[in-house]
């Protein structure tokens, strides 16, 4: 039985490598050039990037592409190992000090970042790593209420729940970037919603189906369905501008300036991590995502063109962000 | 469109990743500590690459193999290979105890074909239907359904309530370890972020069954043992005859149905939905004593019931793209990713694809039994393997499938001390099954009460028939197993009682 045990197990290991393969059997005949960004010799092994998400979430989704688009390029196997919970703080914990021999990164998005230590879910920000680089923007998360709902943007929303203080039930889900809008929504906004806790993204469309909640924020790739059989209507984005692709929706921010949360795609590195390997990592990133290819996958699957910043951007956007979020904290 | 789906799938390419997948999702299922969610986890960015319907045929096969494959060392070895198969051990151990391990096999991979073949067919016909019933369960009803389903805890337990209840909120309190649900405050974290998480359900399954069941072992180590373990297991056919699977029939549509059910809620899923099932069987059956002690029955309601879920999980999913279960979470990431968006649209606008994922999951439904009935002869060598240099090996799987739950090593510390704290209530006779109820419920349970609390000024309870009548179902379970209860705890005290006196009587 041992042996059937250590027998199937090997299976299962071949299987999986074989699946794998069809993955990245292109790697070491690909690209091989290296970047050469002064970092000499580098890489010369393996690149870990591990995910804050789980699989199958657009960070996730965004994390797998870059990886493998890299792995093209740098010549070298890209892995991605999601570690999740927590909205992702349980991963930045676990790598923020990890090994920095350029060979560990971390692939996130800014909004979980920035917002976990708004929210005190962490004591650390993006300063307790090394920023490499955005590499992308959310499709955005809308604002949503069912499409026979009397109000047709954010204002006239914001209006009839004060008409009716206490009576209009919006769903949110406390902690995470959605915790965020909902509290600058009600505090700067001066909404008067019976706020609810309806959970995540599914949770929240099915208790605004099942008419639990009279309104709540979607990513926009869960309400296109009903908002295309008229089943509801979105009041504007939460995203700073609309996205490339859907460029007639209105924003939050035309109506309550400091309403902006821009989920953009981040990889990090662990403090400490040598500024040319950070330097070489980021040169890699911009080269890969200038391609056609790139274009065509951020458009249909973000709704956006691509978005990528060097070094200094990226650590310039997230500390903007951060301010704008830890503006937020007395009310949070 | 039903035709183009069935090419799709009729694929050679396909054909082949679903007979792959279910072999996988099989092997997962089989080894406690990996579980079908992981399997799907592990394999979900290997489909990015794939056409939709290569991918998602492939996604439904491990989760079908996974769900399945569970009942393997549950029967074999008494430890849940998943958590949907916790139930299968009452009396699928029992049974392969008496030397009928290849029935307890046999009956447990038809009826999980039966199951799944059940739940499909609802999936196709009833989606529609069964989604307006999904939308109707909100937080007063979710809140109801937890008390109502734990109440089912009192009949799981047998005579010895009070341990059993123990045991229950046990589970319960573990649950209310890490991050508060609502509003995200740390609860006895101790300042350990590796905790923030709370304990995975996997990691608890591991501890109480494997982990206590090996330390179990570990007591007879330096008695005198006997090598030559029975071998004769003979295995004809599927392990029963024509007539017992007929036999089976009434109880095996009950139990789909309520696997069906629990499945299209969501958040409920297959550990609980074989437990209730099992419960109910027991307690609707004429030969409800003979529960526990090794009949097809028993095997037949959890299994039936657990793969039943894959449909009803699968409904909500397709035609609201509302996930009932971790594993169909990770389903909803995959079909999103190979651009099929789950929703009222999906008919029109993935037709092919939903048509496809029916008919790859009837395929894979078929490959699960074919490979499962020709892997049973092989299997039950289990049993002629001693234990120790088995138990060893399965401690280090599950230790690989607790690491493996997240990367922490830490999980593995947790595992340990799970199976410690079994092994300590094992030996005070505090049932653990109980445990993995309250442990997936409990959370249900105090999310919906939260949010009932933030609901009730706008939205008073009596607007909720369901929550109603599941509140006075739940008072009468409680008040009629009690009193049974109490009245076969009178009889065992009687038959003692007359027991001493009869022994009294040959002094």
């Amino acid at each position: 039985m041992k042996r059937m045990l250590s027998l199937l197990t090997a299976l299962a290991m071949a299987l999986a490598l074989a699946a794998c393969g069809g993955n990245s059997g292109d790697s070491s005949n690909g690209g091989g050039s290296s970047s050469g960004g002064g970092a000499s010799g580098w890489p010369e092994k393996t690149i870990n990037i591990y995910v804050t998400h789980a699989a199958g979430g657009d960070t996730d989704y965004m994390a797998r592409q870059l990886g493998e688009a890299l792995q093209k390029e740098l010549g070298q196997s890209v892995v991605c190992t999601n570690v999740t919970g927590s909205n992702g703080a349980t991963c930045m914990q676990q790598y923020k000090d990890g090994d920095t021999d350029g060979y560990t990164f971390i692939a996130s998005n800014t909004a979980a970042l920035n917002g976990n230590e708004a929210t005190s879910m962490v004591d650390f920000g993006y300063d307790a790593f090394e920023p490499v680089a955005i590499y992308g923007i959310q499709s955005g998360e809308n604002i949503v209420v069912p499409a026979d709902a009397p109000y047709d943007d954010l204002e006239g929303f914001i209006e009839a729940s004060k008409a009716n203080p206490g009576q209009i039930k919006y769903g949110t889900s406390t902690g995470g970037g959605v915790y965020i809008q909902t509290c600058v929504l009600t505090n700067l906004g001066g909404a008067q919603f019976n706020i609810i806790d309806a959970g995540d993204a599914a949770n929240r469309l099915t208790a605004l189906l099942g008419g639990e909640v009279d309104g709540t924020s979607l990513p926009y790739s869960t309400a296109a369905d009903y908002i295309e059989n008229g089943q509801l209507k979105s009041l504007c984005t939460c995203l700073s501008k609309a996205p490339a692709m859907m460029p007639d929706q209105k924003s939050a921010s035309e109506t309550i300036p400091e309403l902006i949360v821009d989920t953009e795609y981040v990889l990090l590195a662990p403090k400490g991590t040598p500024a040319e390997l950070v330097e070489a990592m980021n040169a890699a990133i911009l080269k890969v995502t200038g391609t056609d290819e790139w274009k065509t996958m951020v458009n249909e699957y973000c709704y956006q063109d691509p978005f990528v910043l060097n070094v200094a951007d990226s650590t310039t956007n997230l500390k903007e962000q951060r301010d704008l979020f830890q503006s937020f904290v007395p009310f949070l | 469109m039903i035709l183009q789906g069935l090419l799709e799938v009729l694929q050679p390419m396909t054909i082949v990743l679903v007979a792959i997948g279910t072999a996988v999702g099989i092997i997962f299922g089989s080894i406690p500590g990996l579980t079908a969610t992981m399997a799907i986890v592990m394999f979900l960015p290997v489909t990015y690459s794939m056409t939709a319907s290569e991918g998602i045929s492939m996604l439904m096969a491990l989760y079908i193999g996974g769900i399945s494959g569970g009942l393997i060392s549950a029967i074999l070895l008494n430890i849940p290979g998943t958590p949907s198969s916790v139930a299968t051990c009452f009396d699928g151990k029992p049974l392969a105890d008496k030397g009928e391990a290849g029935k307890a096999l046999g009956t447990g991979v038809v009826f999980s074909f039966v199951g799944t073949i059940i739940g499909i067919g609802l999936l196709m016909i009833l989606a529609p239907v069964l989604c307006d019933f999904a939308l109707k369960f909100q937080a007063y009803e979710y809140c109801a359904l937890a008390v109502f389903s734990l109440s089912m805890v009192i009949a799981l337990t047998g005579h010895d309530m009070p341990k059993g209840l123990i045991s229950a909120v046990l589970g319960a309190l573990l649950a209310t370890v890490g991050l508060a649900p609502i509003d995200s405050k740390p609860r006895f974290t101790f300042g350990l972020y590796q905790l923030n998480n709370g304990f995975a359900l996997v990691v608890l399954l591991i501890g109480l069954f494997a982990i206590a069941e090996v330390m179990a072992y570990a007591e007879t180590v330096r008695q005198k043992q006997d090598f030559t373990i029975r071998s004769n297991v003979k295995i004809k056919g599927v392990g029963f005859t024509f007539k017992e699977f007929v036999g089976q029939l009434r109880n095996a549509v009950v139990s789909a149905l309520i696997g069906v059910g629990i499945g299209i809620l969501p958040g409920i899923g297959g550990g609980v939905s074989c437990m209730i099932s099992y419960t109910v069987s027991k307690n609707t059956s004429k030969r409800r004593e003979l529960y526990g002690t090794g009949i097809m029955d028993g095997v037949v309601a959890s299994e039936t019931a657990n793969n039943g879920t894959i449909g009803g999980a699968m409904i909500p999913l397709l035609s609201l793209g509302i996930p009932g279960d971790a594993a169909t979470a990770m389903l909803l990431g995959g079909l999103q990713i190979h651009n099929v968006a789950p929703g009222p649209l999906i008919y029109e606008k993935n037709g092919v694809v939903v048509y496809a994922i029916f008919f790859a999951m009837v395929l894979s439904a078929i490959f699960m039994m074919l490979f499962m009935l020709l892997g049973m002869r092989f299997f039950v060598t289990v049993l002629k393997v001693p234990k120790n240099y088995l138990l060893p090996v399965v401690v280090v799987l599950c230790a690989i499938g607790a690491i493996g739950n997240a990367n922490m090593i830490f999980d593995t510390y947790c595992m340990v001390g799970f199976g410690l704290m079994s092994y300590l209530l094992i030996k005070s006779k505090v049932p653990t099954v109980p445990m993995i109820l309250g442990f997936i419920l409990g959370p249900t349970f105090e999310q919906n009460l939260r949010r009932v609390s933030q609901l009730t000024s706008s939205d008073p309870f009596w607007n909720h028939p369901i929550f109603c009548v599941l509140i006075i179902a739940t008072a009468f379970v409680v008040v009629f197993s009690v009193r049974a209860n109490l009245k076969d705890a009178q009889r065992a005290q009687e038959a003692e009682r007359q027991a001493l006196k009869a022994g009294g009587a040959d002094e």
